[in-house]
């Protein structure tokens, strides 16, 4: 049993990209390699050439089953064993989409075959069935800080005292709904997204990814700790212009890194206003901090992308060394961010950031030890 | 499993409300929450975000409090017409129909920031899960609140709610004045269900309840 007074730690983490895992993503960042394509919004059926990252092999046309469902299963495959789902191991699997492309699929032919993984408890139900899970199985859903809300849900899960681990899942791939959606918003176009540099126009560019992190009293190397949240309710895509939504999320995670030397990932999809807000938030908060984003080369993996992220935030600590920021050419927003990778060893903190629709932000510090 | 067998949590239900609205058309309930919101606020409004608007309004949220939002399927009738805009999508339609919209239509509306928002979706387990969610937050009042729209063609293939119906309960740590119950969480030996659409019948009947609502837990709400 474990010590009921022990911190909550990060016993496991992964995450899946178009790369592969967590080390092979870091792997490839470090080498500067960007794994966004161009790829038509509607798939088989059309449409602009946007920027996408999709797994090896997969198309955007939906499957039943979904060719997704393979890269969920190896990523299970590392995943401690434990009884998850029963009563002292409850699950939070988080995302924006889950099976929406299924609906997509339905609508546009009609196959009600399509409908057996889509919508968020159709979808997470047969993900459950396919991995073995018992019935604690909570879904979280805030569009792109979904990872980080399951986080949070599991660490007070355990701090309460109702469970001593928790397993985290969070997974996104993409499809013609999702990707027609961001087109739709004009952020998501022929061009190719270049996180905190200045350019005339914005651009992002979305990618399939997928995370775990279970959650443990006492065991594992890493701690998550002022696990933030801020939630702006300015405009559904668009954030307040003085910055403030960044900065009221920050402000706790500075208090608590005070004293140490911490590099920051930050969101970075490649939008212009709002990566100019969180350079200037994140150069505020953490004064002399190293910015990061990986997004220029994963694109945004959406809900998952809080999660994916701090695999390869775990991995770099490990490895020594942080990618820096993948994508385009030019002036950075600010003197902190980092272009080219750096050696981490100095550092004793990292702080990670994400973004989403209705300005919610939300943050945390990874420490090691 | 006997590791957990002495937990309780418990909280204070300090106001509640809820709307039934039966087979009301989407029309006839726009009709009748429109005088709840500023004039030209509702246009761009979904049933449900009217709804569950209109019951967290009541409640009047600030910034302080943490919102746990439980739906399962959300935006049905949005999602619908997304889909139906293809291949020429709807950019409104598809910022409307995120999960969290409901409570999003109201408060970006209202220019009301707040720091916790906590949307998830469920299934049997759900009423379980929400209340979890909502105990667990350390906000001195947490606004639970929820419900389902009816959908049309999605709800044809069992991907959409059967019904139209929203909630919002204010829980709080301490007792205060006027508190109507409370709610507790308990470990116990067993298993049981309870999904959203039946926990919002306790709740609009003020039942006295007491079962199990997952496997090892059981609810008790007591209403004074």
């Amino acid at each position: 049993m474990a010590d009921p007074a022990a911190p909550v730690r990060v016993a496991a983490c992964g995450c899946i990209t178009p790369f592969g895992d967590a080390a092979a993503t870091h792997t490839a960042l470090l080498r500067g390699e960007c794994a966004l394509r161009p790829v038509r919004i509607l798939g088989r059926e059309g449409g602009d050439a946007v920027p996408m990252a999709l797994l090896p092999g997969r198309s955007l046309d939906e499957t039943t089953p979904p060719e997704w469902v393979a890269a969920i299963r190896r990523l299970h495959g590392s995943i401690p064993d434990g009884d998850w789902g029963s009563p002292g191991r409850p699950v939070f699997v988080t995302g924006s989409n889950f099976g929406v492309g299924g609906l997509y699929a339905l609508r546009r032919t009609g196959d009600a075959s399509f409908a057996s993984w889509s919508a968020l408890p159709t979808c997470t139900e047969r993900v459950r069935a396919e991995l073995g899970w018992g019935p604690d199985v909570s879904i979280v859903s805030h569009a792109c800080v979904s990872a980080h809300l399951g986080l949070l849900l599991a660490t007070r899960v355990i701090s309460e005292r109702l469970a001593d681990d928790a397993l985290v899942l969070s997974f996104d791939f993409l499809s013609p709904f999702v990707a027609g959606g961001f087109h739709a918003l004009k952020i998501l176009n022929a061009d190719f997204p270049a996180p905190y540099r200045v350019r005339d126009s914005g651009a992002i560019g979305l990618g399939d990814g997928a995370g775990f992190a279970v959650l443990s009293r006492g065991r594992g190397d890493w701690t998550l700790s002022c696990q933030s949240l801020h939630n702006e309710m300015y405009h559904f895509t668009s954030n307040r212009s003085d910055g403030s939504g960044f900065a009221r999320c920050l402000e706790p995670v500075a208090a608590a890194a005070r004293g140490r030397r911490v590099w920051f990932k930050g969101h970075g999809t490649g939008t212009l206003e709002a990566g100019q807000l969180e350079v200037g938030a994140a150069e505020r908060a953490f004064p002399g901090a190293p910015i990061v984003g990986w997004k220029g080369s994963l694109g945004h993996t959406l809900g998952s992308c809080g999660i994916v992220e701090l695999a390869i935030a775990i991995e770099s600590v490990r490895a020594g060394r942080t990618p820096g920021t993948i994508g385009g050419a030019g002036r950075a927003m600010g003197h902190s961010v980092a272009l080219e990778s750096f050696e981490n060893g100095s550092f004793d903190g990292v702080v990670c950031a994400s973004n989403a629709f209705g300005g919610a932000h939300a943050a945390f510090l990874l420490c090691h030890g | 499993m006997q590791r957990f067998c002495c937990v309780m949590v418990e909280r204070h239900i300090q106001a509640l409300v809820t709307d039934d609205p039966g087979a009301e058309t989407p029309a006839a309930a726009r009709e009748r929450l429109k005088r709840h919101f500023p004039v030209g606020a509702t246009r761009r409004m979904t049933t449900l975000g009217l709804m569950v608007g209109n019951a967290l309004a009541e409640l009047d949220p600030g910034q302080d409090d943490a919102i746990v939002y439980a739906s399962a399927y959300a935006e049905s009738r949005a999602l619908e017409s997304f889909l139906d805009s293809f291949p020429a999508p709807s950019p409104t339609l598809f910022q409307t129909s995120i999960h969290p919209s409901a409570v999003q239509q109201l408060m970006i509306g209202r220019q009301a920031a707040v720091r916790e928002l906590m949307p998830l979706s469920g299934g049997p387990l759900f009423a379980f899960h929400a209340l979890r969610a909502a105990i667990l937050s350390p906000a001195p009042r947490v606004l639970l609140c929820g419900g389902e729209e009816r959908g049309t063609w999605l709800l044809d293939h069992g991907l959409a709610s059967e019904r139209t119906f929203a909630f919002a309960v204010s829980l709080t740590q301490e007792r205060a004045a006027g508190a109507l119950g409370r709610v507790r969480l308990l470990r116990a030996n067993g298993s049981g269900e309870l999904g959203l659409a039946a926990w919002f019948d306790v709740l609009h009947r003020r039942t006295q309840f007491a079962e199990l609502v997952a496997p090892g837990w059981r609810m008790e709400i007591e209403w004074l």
